[in-house]
């Protein structure tokens, strides 16, 4: 019920900083839609990083034969020698955050960064099981997390690359993507 | 390269030049406005005063123990890999940078924004030594190629026009540029910027948190630039001030609640960062990227043990002290700064580049308040930045016979109220009925831009013994503290308020050894004589004799409220007598609604369109919105409400001698914004306002007539 709660203010929020929110991903919704979008959008790749080993092996099978279907290549990782040629990053979300739309990102791997910072479009998976009211929260979780042993790199991604640095005149996508889009996972049904 | 007047004579020429920027002004007045609505929605339906109080705890918390602060956060981020290094001075910290660049064979180098690192004049030190470094964030990367410092600490090129930044990108692209395609515009640099991260062997960034507790730095962005800065380079530097240390990640996260609303009105950035250790890092051949972090002092360390200067290190950097001065409005960020501007910008300049640069810049400030109500960390700039003024006058050595005058008069009550008295005298012969329209040729003409009222001919003290009315069986007793306004100019705003008060049973008594309540010597950094006189009025008021201590005038009651604690504070304890004074100085409306609670029956249903001024002392003073709003409906007033009603008319005592080209532009759009709401009077609260509104009337033949609330309460109230 709560979650319920956070998972339709997130989606609000979400919404109201151009940012695309939809329901309901199993693995085969994520593939189509991913791969719908990058071919309406005339991209050839996409990049896809930081998936549990579960989640990729219901998801990247699909995910290559859809591509290939529409002449869209899915890169392999390490992503560097892409840097200039990645259409869609498809990645998972750790958390949410209600109160102001925001995707949390364990992004120490250097592939889901590139992936999510170089992209043109972020196509991000997100549980709803997983979003908190608020970063107060949060703190607990974060905390340990970035101090778990050896390097951190969380991510805060709330909607798409912005600046307002010219007449203060909003305009999307200056360095980082300038299109996100939000696929809440299918939720199981348990209760 | 920045420079920044040393003189007057030089900043008022940087003034007169900047006044005539029409499009600086446009734009800074359009976003004022605009921002004013954004903060207030992204802060709807939270707490922001105890968000403020939170703050401003958890860094004055963590400012004694900066440099603990800072072992344990070496201790962790060096555990992790990376090298944490200390440097005094800015020279330092670039000698630093320079020197981890050189050992990593870096040729090139991308920045992402940070205020530090325009504090050190980092790009010129690396460029002297043959770097090639790119400004990333948009806004720097403008005013890199223009090789001007930024203007704004957010929006570092907000001074410029699309078709400014369109000539400048079809420069550097070689391709003809549309300037009212902004979206076209930014993808100009998005284009033209990813070779130079993908090339770049050193990435260089700011950071707005260092948490000790685990050596991990936050940074906030909306670009996207500084993830790319800290992700592509083989090497990653942090250059960041100490200030920067707190203790954990919950401080940091309470704080950006803060920040990004207050600076740019988003519930959040786009981007928030954390990094902890060497990540992954493909284009190094360890296969982690190399990481230093460079903590910078430059005096901070020092100023975060001042007794009244430490405050100012609680600054998280939102810019927003500049968004809502009224001065900045006017002037930009190259007229009202250094390299940090606005508010803090006076104050931080002085600590962090010399009193030279601070010397006229710092002058600059109507003690307004509309920064220290904004900001987020709760430091009390105004306050601050007469202090500068004074350790900059004391470090040259000289106080401006203007002061030592001042200072002289006014710690002597007697001689200074002769000397009004006899200024009557002088003033005489150029005066025009009660008004002087033109001053003497020697004052100049940009000082002629509203007429000033003659001092009365006799004071409200000397009319008092005969005026007093005498009221039986007092409901209250009440001091009054006429101020020097209303004691020598305007006795008649006085009078109508006691004759008022007297209708509802209140005795009001003039205790005569008061004197000038010391606001304008703290104006003028005179600290000695303001205590002085702080100290004469406090024993004159004798709060014991009275249920409370009423004044007309907004300035001397914030003054007395907000400043006297500080100023008469005995071993960092505000004496008792203090305190009650304190508790029982009220301002005219709130005494009429929250005490006397004078209700619709006791005025004449008049109708009368009025437009209201709200004198910053009061509204933000003593923090009093609603009262005089509430009152004029009550009385039977129809009260249109005025856009800016709330900004600063350029009076603030000896503000407009020193700046009379500001302080005219204010009056104009103060002025222009009354005459648009159609009303016939524009009521206020504060004599002060009085004066300098109806002198602006005066000069545009305006037909509206400026009065006290007292005045046009007491015409209102219904004859018994
Ligand atoms: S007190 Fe007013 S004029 Fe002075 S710096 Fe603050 S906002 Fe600007
Ligand atoms: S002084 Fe306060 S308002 Fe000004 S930038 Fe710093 S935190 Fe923001």
């Amino acid at each position: 019920m709560e979650n319920g709660k956070n998972k339709e203010l997130f989606k609000e929020k979400a919404e109201a900083i151009q940012t695309l929110v939809s329901s309901a991903a199993t693995p085969e919704v994520i593939a189509a839609y991913t791969v719908d979008l990058t071919a309406d959008q005339g991209g050839k790749t996409i990049a896809l990083a930081g998936f549990d080993e579960e989640t990729l092996a219901a998801l990247l099978p699909d995910l290559k034969e859809k591509a290939k279907a529409k002449g869209i290549e899915v890169l392999e990782p390490p992503f560097r020698p892409h840097l200039e040629n990645i259409h869609t990053g498809l990645t998972p979300a750790l958390w949410g955050i209600a109160q102001t739309g925001t995707l949390v990102l364990r992004s120490a791997d250097e592939n889901l960064r590139i992936a999510t910072m170089l992209a043109e479009t972020h196509v991000c998976v997100l549980d709803p099981a997983t979003i908190y009211p608020s970063t107060d929260e949060l703190a607990p979780l974060l905390d340990a997390a970035i101090k778990e042993n050896g390097a951190a790199y969380m991510a805060f991604i709330t909607g798409p690359s912005r600046t307002a640095d010219i007449e203060r005149v909003l305009s999307i996508g200056v360095h980082g993507p300038e299109f996100l889009h939000i696929l809440f996972k299918e939720e199981k049904a348990d209760d | 390269m920045i420079k920044t007047p040393q003189n007057m004579k030089d900043y008022t020429d940087q003034i007169r030049a900047t006044l005539k920027e029409k499009f600086l002004q446009t734009t800074l007045n359009n976003f004022a406005t605009s921002y004013k609505a954004s903060r207030a929605k992204a802060f709807s339906g939270m707490d922001l005063e105890a968000l403020r109080e939170e703050i401003a705890c958890a860094k004055d918390a963590a400012l004694p123990r900066l440099e603990e602060l800072l072992e344990e956060f070496t201790r962790h981020a060096e555990a992790d890999g990376v090298k944490v290094h200390f440097a005094k001075t800015a020279q330092e910290a670039n000698a630093i940078i320079a020197a981890i660049a050189k050992e990593n064979n870096v040729k090139t180098i991308v920045k992402s924004k940070s205020m530090t690192a325009e504090e050190t004049f980092l790009n010129d030190h690396l460029e002297k030594q043959g770097l090639k470094v790119t400004e990333t964030d948009l806004g720097e990367w403008i005013i890199q190629l223009r090789h001007e410092g930024p203007s704004h600490m957010v929006m570092p090129a907000i001074h410029l026009s699309r078709y400014q930044v369109g000539d400048l990108f079809t420069g550097v692209s070689g391709e003809e540029q549309d300037p009212e395609n902004i979206d076209k515009l930014v993808k100009v640099a998005r284009k033209q910027l990813r070779p130079r991260f993908i090339e770049a062997d050193m990435g260089i960034s700011g950071a707005n948190f260092a948490m000790a507790d685990s050596g991990a730095i936050g940074i906030v962005t909306n670009e996207g630039n500084a993830r790319l800065t800290t992700t592509l380079p083989r090497v990653h530097v942090t250059l960041a001030g100490v200030d920067k240390l707190i203790p954990d990640i919950k401080t940091a996260l309470t704080a950006l609640k803060g920040l990004t609303r207050n600076a740019t009105g988003q519930g959040i950035t786009s981007y928030v960062t954390w990094i902890k250790g060497q990540p992954p890092c493909g284009a190094s051949e360890k296969e982690v990227q190399t990481r230093h972090i460079v903590f910078l002092d430059n005096g901070r360390l020092a100023l975060a043990k001042d007794p009244v200067f430490s405050e100012v290190l609680r600054c998280i950097r939102c810019g927003a002290c500049a968004n809502v001065c009224p001065i900045y409005r006017i002037l930009g960020g190259h007229t009202y700064g250094h390299v940090y501007i606005g508010a803090i910008g006076l104050i931080l300049t002085f600590f962090y580049h010399g009193r030279d640069n601070a010397r006229a810049i710092v002058k600059n400030c109507l003690n307004c308040q509309s920064c220290k109500v904004v900001c987020p960390a709760k430091i009390d700039l105004p306050y601050l930045i007469k202090k500068v003024y004074r350790e900059v006058m004391d470090e040259d050595g000289k106080r401006p016979l203007r002061n030592r005058l001042l200072a002289r008069v006014m710690g002597n009550r007697k001689l200074f109220h002769t000397l009004l008295k006899n200024a009557w005298m002088a003033q005489a012969p150029i005066a025009d009925g009660p008004k002087i329209r033109h001053l003497p040729t020697i004052f100049g003409r940009k000082h002629d831009f509203r007429t000033i009222p003659v001092l009365a001919k006799h004071p409200l003290r000397d009319q008092w013994s005969s005026f007093k009315p005498v009221v039986r069986n007092p409901k209250l007793k009440v001091a009054l503290f006429a101020g020097c306004a209303q004691d020598f100019i305007y006795p008649q705003q006085a009078k109508d308020a006691v004759t008022l008060l007297a209708s509802y049973g209140v005795d009001v008594d003039l205790p005569m050894d008061q004197t000038c309540c010391g606001l304008p010597l703290l104006m003028m950094a005179e600290n000695e004589t303001a205590k002085e006189v702080a100290e004469q009025n406090l024993k004159a008021l004798d709060t014991d004799r009275y249920d409370y201590i009423l004044t007309l005038c907004a300035s001397c009651g914030s003054h007395i409220k907000e400043n006297y604690p500080k100023l008469l504070q005995k071993e960092n304890a505000v004496p008792e007598g203090v305190k009650k004074l304190e508790e029982k100085i009220i301002d005219f409306s709130s005494f009429m609604v929250n005490v006397l609670k004078v209700t619709a029956d006791d005025f004449r249903v008049s109708g009368k369109k009025v437009a209201y001024h709200a004198p910053c002392h009061l509204c933000r003073g003593l923090d009093v919105v609603e009262e005089p709003r509430e009152l004029m409906r009550v009385a039977g007033l129809d009260y249109v409400p005025a856009a800016d009603e709330d900004v600063c008319c350029g009076f603030s005592g000896s503000y407009s001698v020193d700046f009379p080209e500001v302080s005219e532009q204010l009056l104009r759009r103060k002025v222009a914004n009354m005459e648009a709401t159609g009303a016939d009077i524009v009521v206020t609260d504060c004599p002060g306002c009085v004066m300098q509104i109806s002198g602006g009337m005066d000069k545009h033949a305006s037909r509206m007539r400026v009065c006290h609330m007292a005045e046009i309460l007491r015409e209102m109230r219904k004859k018994e």
